[in-house]
């Protein structure tokens, strides 16, 4: 049996901390185990079921602090069972695996032990204020003086009595909410409390074997804020009408403000979670300073996760190309970080298009046009100036094979810009040549045809 | 007298008294020659080589290719005339192996259907729009930092030497080939990258591409690599392969290249519907859509 007992601090020494505290690190723990348990200012769980899973008790014990502390766990220990853990961790003591319980346990003060508190001045009176002068003190005497309960709780701290617990159940929906120790001001400021709520969230993913696709942050607005501020929709997001700021599920809430953030696949890495809602913090502007969080998860799936292999083998490559353009595209904007397309059309501007890269290509590729494809292309034609009848493009161009006639396009009818009821459509007739330029290379240009006055154009590179 | 002129006026006769040897690497143990590093050698480089697909080039290489887990420069007097051709091979090798190739900020648009001709496969291309010099700084070198990527494409037009030092430093943990491409004023300045190639393009479907710097001694000649834009090896006949050398001769006027309109003596020159025309004695290809 391996017991952990986590120890949140308490506010003024002597009531219990927060409810709405305890309860989050509960349901963080349950990453680890289904075996969770809340005692008076601690929670407890029992890991030796989940040892090898986690790569051992040291690699366990060294995650386990590592995020208890940013839970923040102001102690931690563990031992063989619970309310031994819960004695050593308020004594102070880290690991109670390394020596006989017995002797650890019997030089801790008896205010360890929940059941000896209400007694401990009567003890302390009688010269008893161990927890090993307690167990020396006859059994007898103990149980008529301060009855039963005491010297179960003892049996129990040192293994001889078994336990009962009420294990905490997973709750259902993941909504967590964090009071911020100060206002704040700046959005990007509130990543550090948000971070706590991601750290709660994918623990509670991780009890769920599930990842999220998509989860908001809500915040609640100072109640010292102009009359016009947070009337729902609080915050503004330049530029972004995508993933801007939703009403609190789905109907405004005053006083509240939220940010929805989306990833490509199921993740549940706090890193990478806190990381992108840092890129989207970024560009969130605060009306008024905030006092409280809130973090829900919305879109839940399942998620598979990657099992260890003996060989290494590419797919953690892909994921990691994943997370990074999910990065690139949580600063630039989704649609600058891009992946081609190839569309069944031979006009050369709408032949290839490019998509945001977290959207998925078909499976099957369309074929590619024949003949000669420059690699890079100008966004718009250049018309080329003209020298007699030769074109120029950083000198005269040669000529060196053509022409590839590209016309048709009548059907393809858009919207004009100034005039909407006008379309106008988008047809193409031209006569496409390989150019060679003295200094710029092999260029692809093509020259109107049916037009009042044929031109040449510049169109393409063969870089 | 003190000792050091005793040692001075001694050391003449000492050194002729002892025969001067010529050091011979053959004299040594083989193990220890191969270990053995000459100045006038290449640097091998720790890492992978990726083959250039230029034979000239990857044995001017050190390590026969463009080198992995760190930069290499690309500059040229002007951007987007001669990138897929000189790297197409290797980023074409590195979609076969499944890998992704990332370009960032590329100063025109990308063409699929011309880099698939290049061997690009279209779900390993990645193309990230970042404009501002910070934004292709930063979005790079997330990239090498992730090591995600097989290789990286990157444009920075302006870009400090300390910046390319802090990309060369991360670019060690990323396996696939980290190409810069800078213009060719950027020659004139210092740079931490490891191999610099400064490339133009020739007339004579060929790529200039001198060595500025590699791990090695420096390469005096420029190299002429016979490239070929990839989508053109299909239509280029040998008279056209011939026929740029023209250009070159500026005293001599060019062959005026037959404008299309005076190509067929039975057509007019004013503009005329196109149905009105006869292309077939022209060899044209025509592609109309239905």
């Amino acid at each position: 049996m391996r017991w952990s007992a986590l120890l949140l601090p308490c506010p003024d020494g002597a009531s219990p901390p927060i409810e709405a505290a305890r309860q989050a690190l509960a349901v963080w723990a349950l990453q680890f185990t289904p075996r969770v348990a809340v005692a008076d200012e601690a929670v407890l769980m029992e890991v030796a079921g989940s040892l090898r899973l986690f790569g051992g008790q040291r690699a366990l014990a060294e995650r386990v602090r590592a995020q208890a502390e940013a839970l923040g766990v102001c102690q931690l220990a563990w031992a063989p069972n619970s309310l031994a853990a819960l004695a050593l961790a308020r004594a102070g003591t880290v690991n109670g695996l390394h020596a006989p319980l017995a002797t650890l346990l019997d030089a801790l003060p008896l205010h360890t032990l929940s059941a000896a508190r209400p007694h401990a001045v009567t003890l302390a009176h009688l010269g008893c204020r161990t927890l090993g002068e307690l167990r020396a003190l006859p059994r007898g005497g103990v149980a008529r003086r301060f009855g039963q309960p005491l010297l179960h709780a003892l049996d129990q701290a040192h293994g001889l009595a078994p336990e009962v617990h009420e294990w905490v159940q997973l709750p259902e929906v993941f909504d967590a909410r964090l009071e911020l120790m100060s206002r704040v001001d700046s959005a990007p400021a509130l990543l550090f409390g948000a971070r706590r709520l991601l750290i709660q969230l994918c623990g509670w993913l991780a009890a769920r074997h599930s990842g999220v696709t998509a989860f908001t942050l809500h915040w609640a607005f100072d109640a010292m804020r102009a009359r016009a501020v947070g009337e729902g929709d609080a915050s503004r997001l330049p530029g972004r009408p995508k993933n801007g700021c939703t009403p609190l599920g789905g109907q405004a809430q005053p006083g509240w403000g939220s940010h929805t953030v989306r990833t490509a696949q199921p993740m549940r890495d706090p890193e990478h979670l806190s990381r992108l809602l840092g890129e989207h913090l970024a560009r969130v502007e605060l009306a008024a300073p905030v006092g409280d969080l809130r973090l829900t998860a919305d879109e839940v799936h399942r998620l598979q996760p990657t099992s260890h292999s003996l060989l290494p083998d590419t797919t953690h490559q892909g994921e990691a190309l994943q997370r990074v353009l999910e990065r690139l595209a949580a600063r630039l904007g989704p649609e600058r970080v891009l992946r081609p397309l190839l569309v069944p059309d031979h006009r050369l501007e709408w032949m290839c298009r490019w998509q945001a890269a977290s959207l998925a290509l078909p499976r099957q590729p369309a074929p590619a046009p024949e003949g000669p494809q420059p690699s890079f292309v100008l966004p718009q034609p250049l018309k080329l100036a003209m020298r007699g009848n030769r074109p120029l493009y950083q000198g005269e161009l040669q000529l060196l094979a053509g022409p590839q006639r590209i016309e048709g396009g009548w059907w393809d009818r858009v919207d004009t810009t100034d005039a909407p009821e006008q379309q106008r459509t988008r047809h193409v007739v031209r006569d496409y040549w390989v150019a060679l330029s003295e200094h710029a290379g092999v260029l692809w240009v093509f020259q109107t045809r049916l037009d009042e006055a044929p031109a040449w154009y510049l169109h393409g590179h063969f870089a | 007298m003190p000792p050091a002129s005793v040692w001075l006026a001694d050391t003449p006769s000492a050194s002729a008294a002892i025969p001067r040897t010529v050091f011979d690497v053959g004299s040594l143990p083989p193990s220890v020659a191969a270990s053995l590093w000459r100045g006038d050698q290449l640097g091998s480089p720790v890492a992978t080589a990726h083959p250039s697909g230029f034979e000239a080039l990857d044995a001017a290489l050190p390590g026969g290719g463009w080198p992995g887990r760190s930069l290499s420069e690309i500059l040229s007097p002007q951007s987007a005339t001669l990138e897929w051709r000189l790297l197409g091979h290797a980023l074409a090798q590195v979609c076969a192996a499944g890998r992704s190739v990332v370009v960032v900020g590329p100063p025109r648009v990308p063409h699929l259907p011309g880099l698939r001709q290049a061997g690009l496969n279209e779900r390993q291309l990645i193309w990230v729009q970042a404009e501002t010099p910070a934004e292709r700084l930063w979005s790079a070198e997330q990239l090498v930092k992730a090591n995600a990527g097989g290789a990286l494409v990157v444009w920075l037009p302006q870009v400090r030497p300390e910046q390319v030092r802090r990309l060369q430093v991360l670019a060690a943990a990323h396996e696939g080939p980290v190409f810069v491409c800078r213009p060719h004023t950027a020659a004139q300045e210092s740079s931490a990258a490891p191999l610099r190639v400064l490339a133009r393009v020739g007339l004579d479907w060929t790529l200039l591409v001198d060595v500025v710097k590699r791990q090695g001694p420096p390469l005096a000649t420029t190299l002429h690599l016979p490239s070929v834009p990839a989508g053109l090896q299909a239509i280029l006949t040998p008279r056209m392969r011939q026929a740029p050398g023209a250009l070159r001769l500026g005293d001599k006027p060019l062959p005026p290249p037959a404008p299309l309109r005076h190509t067929d003596p039975r057509q007019p020159t004013e503009a005329e519907h196109a149905l009105v025309r006869t292309p077939a004695a022209l060899p044209r290809r025509r592609v109309t859509a239905h």
